[in-house]
């Protein structure tokens, strides 16, 4: 349970994390927004397309071609199959596959972001979107908070497997097995928690205060290309159609 | 520089009951620190050492709150009332949890992260982390996430980050406590640099041998006062015996001791005294890291020590043992049958590194009973009174009400192990029981080992802890 990816000095992605924010709410508005004639189709396939590359770009080939066989069927069933059939039929695509056709690419794209962006580079995005330091440290604290607790459950559930307590377990009801699992969670997350801001604080971290970053984003020519064909499709999606 | 003068220090806490509560810290302590020396604080838990560090660094009585009194002055700044923020440009800091004194994600934004709050300049960082990385060979670290990370692994991380940003007083708390023989080295050989670029170094700590070359002074406390200072050439010549009787830990590196070490391949007089593990065998997925023991034998009825450096797959084997990876194969017998993997749990009762994730009730009794199996025509009132006469041996009997959490790390063990000794099973498991303990403690440990044995149980320990060894197992195993 690890949010985005490792490496920081070597590693840069393609794309600024801005670029990317803006493209996970263009996608989302086009794919939710459009149908499949003219000019709506046009945009559906862009982007569409757009995690198809961007997978390739990460060196994710594998993800890429499973997403790319994946969508080519939606896109067909959605635009072929459901409107030449009728009755029970179409009922039960229209119900196997709308939902999913339509947030499966926004789910892509979300993914790519998560696995080509540092966390190091995200809070610096923010940062540079002059989001305050109130939003990002507890931000930054959470994508490291979650995979402890992670570790912590794992730990427990161990424990609790060794005495035979738990789901499953021989003693006491539902609620009480809760109960055995969430008190030593809490305790611990109470520790962790306490610990790391005492950690932080004699690492100087003072929200208010700016911080300097080694991490480097910036936007390339190609993020000024991406941005600029975004806004059109949004001023398309919001205000011309 | 640092002047800490008859300061006196209490911390500000609530008890169980949610009514405040005023806890020892220090008392009239004046201790002066010179540029380039290297001090040792250490004395039993709760003496003050690490009381000492906080007042360094800032976290007394900023995050800790609690009455100050005295003057401390720290590179120059009067510690009281300027900030943690303030002091952090002069002050590092590495503490015990491994677990908890990482930010970020990843090895490198950590290491750059105390520079990055300071606001320098973002290629001196750069340059900064390269040189740090070299001198301490930790070039392979970089770029990593830290949950993938050993715990030596990531205590070094957190020296390098201190080292990064460059100040000129290093604070230490504990920092050994989950280290394994080979971790403490590359510790020392941190602490040796540090030394030799004449920074003032801190540490509070119960193991000594590892300091004892590097010390310039060490600080003996008690109930929050000096009670003792030893000098350099004193800490070189002083006798195992000397260090027993002020309650330190050994000085000197201690052996294994020879003659216990285990008979493990020999034949045997009758397999009934033994518990046997034939071809345990797992591997993690995705990983080369797992166990491959053809044959293992420890004698029933006696304290069997598991030594090995980390990675030698001392833990994977008690989580094999216990039944915990449903992918292992191989066969355990013990008391002339085999025990099926889903039965391991009955026949091992484990009691962890971390007790914190072992306790799960709202009292100490209720712990013990939670253990402790039901049986036909055995009355609820038979098993509190069982309950409670193992607590009076363990001297937790006052505390049969107290909720788990707010007893002492100690205490929390000892509440483990009166559970697994009513649990019944006849074979006990420890993990590492004594990693942060002081003289007193790993010897009380020591105690309960052997009172399990003249119990009849069979107890296996893993650990690091060569005076534990010493103290108490009558047969050592070493994985390798």
């Amino acid at each position: 349970m690890q949010f985005f990816r490792n490496g920081n000095e070597g590693y840069r992605s393609v794309l600024d994390p801005r670029t990317k924010l803006l493209w996970l709410v263009v996608i989302n508005v086009v794919i939710l927004g459009t149908g499949f004639t003219g000019v709506d189709f046009i945009l559906r396939i862009v982007s569409a397309a757009i995690p198809f590359i961007l997978f390739f770009l990460i060196r994710r080939p594998r993800t890429a071609l499973l997403y790319g066989a994946v969508c080519a069927v939606m896109l067909f069933t959605e635009g072929v199959v459901i409107p030449s059939t009728k009755g029970i039929v179409n009922m039960i695509v229209v119900m196997a596959v709308g939902p999913f056709s339509r947030i499966l690419v926004g789910y892509a794209f979300a993914f790519y972001m998560m696995c080509s962006t540092t966390v190091s580079e995200f809070v610096t995005a923010m940062r540079k979107m002059r989001v305050p330091d109130a939003v990002t440290i507890p931000l930054s604290v959470m994508f490291r908070f979650f995979p402890t607790l992670a570790e912590e459950g794992g730990a427990i559930r161990d424990a609790m497997r060794l005495r035979g307590i738990g789901i499953g377990g021989k003693r006491g009801g539902i609620l009480r097995q809760l109960e055995y699992v969430i008190v030593p969670l809490m305790m611990s997350a109470l520790r962790i928690g306490d610990e790391l801001s005492a950690a932080s604080l004699t690492k100087g971290l003072n929200a208010g205060r700016p911080r300097t970053h080694i991490c480097r984003v910036k936007m390339e020519l190609w993020d000024w290309a991406l941005v600029l064909l975004g806004t059109g499709f949004l001023v398309y999606m919001l205000v011309i159609r | 520089m640092i002047e800490i003068d008859n300061v006196t220090f209490r911390y500000k806490t609530t008890d169980a009951a949610g009514n405040p509560r005023i806890v020892g810290g220090v008392s009239h302590l004046t201790l002066t620190v010179a540029p380039g020396e290297f001090v040792v604080l250490a004395g039993d838990s709760g003496c003050g050492k690490t009381t000492v560090t906080r007042l360094i660094n800032g976290l007394v009585p900023h995050y800790y709150p609690g009455e100050l009194e005295g003057s401390v002055r720290v590179a120059g700044i009067d510690a009281a009332k300027a900030g943690i923020g303030e002091l952090a440009a002069h002050v590092g800091s590495v503490f015990q949890n491994p677990r908890s004194q990482f930010f970020n994600v990843d090895t490198t934004s950590e290491l750059a992260f105390a520079s990055e709050n300071r606001c320098m300049e973002p290629d001196a960082i750069r340059e900064s982390i390269r040189r740090v990385a070299r001198e301490m060979d930790i070039e392979a670290l970089l770029d990593r996430s830290i949950f993938a990370l050993s715990g030596g692994e990531k205590q070094k991380i957190a020296c390098a980050s201190v080292a990064v940003a460059g100040p000129e007083i290093i604070v230490l708390d504990e920092p050994s406590s989950n280290l394994d023989a080979e971790g403490i080295k590359e510790l020392e050989k941190t602490l040796a640099l540090w030394k030799s670029e004449g920074k003032i170094v801190v540490i509070a700590e119960h193991r000594l041998y590892y300091l004892a070359k590097l010390a310039d002074r060490l600080i003996r406390m008690k109930d929050g006062e000096i009670v003792e200072e030893i000098g350099r050439d004193r800490l070189r010549s002083m006798t195992e015996e000397e260090a027993y009787a002020r309650g330190l830990r050994s000085l000197r590196e201690v052996g294994l001791p020879e003659r216990r070490t285990g008979n493990n391949t020999e034949a045997h007089d009758a397999d009934r005294d033994f518990l046997i593990c034939r071809n345990l065998s797992f591997r993690y997925k995705h990983s080369d890291h797992g166990i491959d023991f053809p044959e293992l034998h420890f004698r029933r009825g006696a304290v069997t020590a598991i030594v090995g450096r980390n990675g030698a797959g001392k833990s994977t084997f008690a989580r094999v043992l216990c039944g915990l990876e449903r992918r292992a194969k191989g066969q355990v017998f013990f008391d002339g049958r085999e025990w099926p993997r889903k039965k391991r749990a009955e026949l091992c009762y484990s009691i962890m590194q971390d007790v914190n994730h072992q306790l799960f009730t709202d009292s100490v009794l209720e712990e013990v009973l939670l253990s402790m199996p039901e049986r036909k025509g055995v009355s609820e009132k038979e098993r509190e009174k069982a309950a409670r006469e193992m607590l009076g041996r363990l001297d937790l009997l006052p505390l049969a009400d107290t909720h788990p959490m707010a007893l002492s790390g100690g205490q929390k063990q000892r509440v483990a192990i009166a559970s697994g000794v009513v649990s019944g099973s006849p074979v006990l498991l420890f993990d590492e029981p004594t990693s942060g303990l002081d003289l007193s403690h790993m010897r009380q440990v020591g105690e309960l080992l052997k009172l399990l044995r003249e119990e009849g149980r069979t107890v296996l320990v893993i650990t690091h802890d060569i005076e534990l060894v010493r103290e108490a197992a009558d047969e050592v195993v070493r994985f390798d």
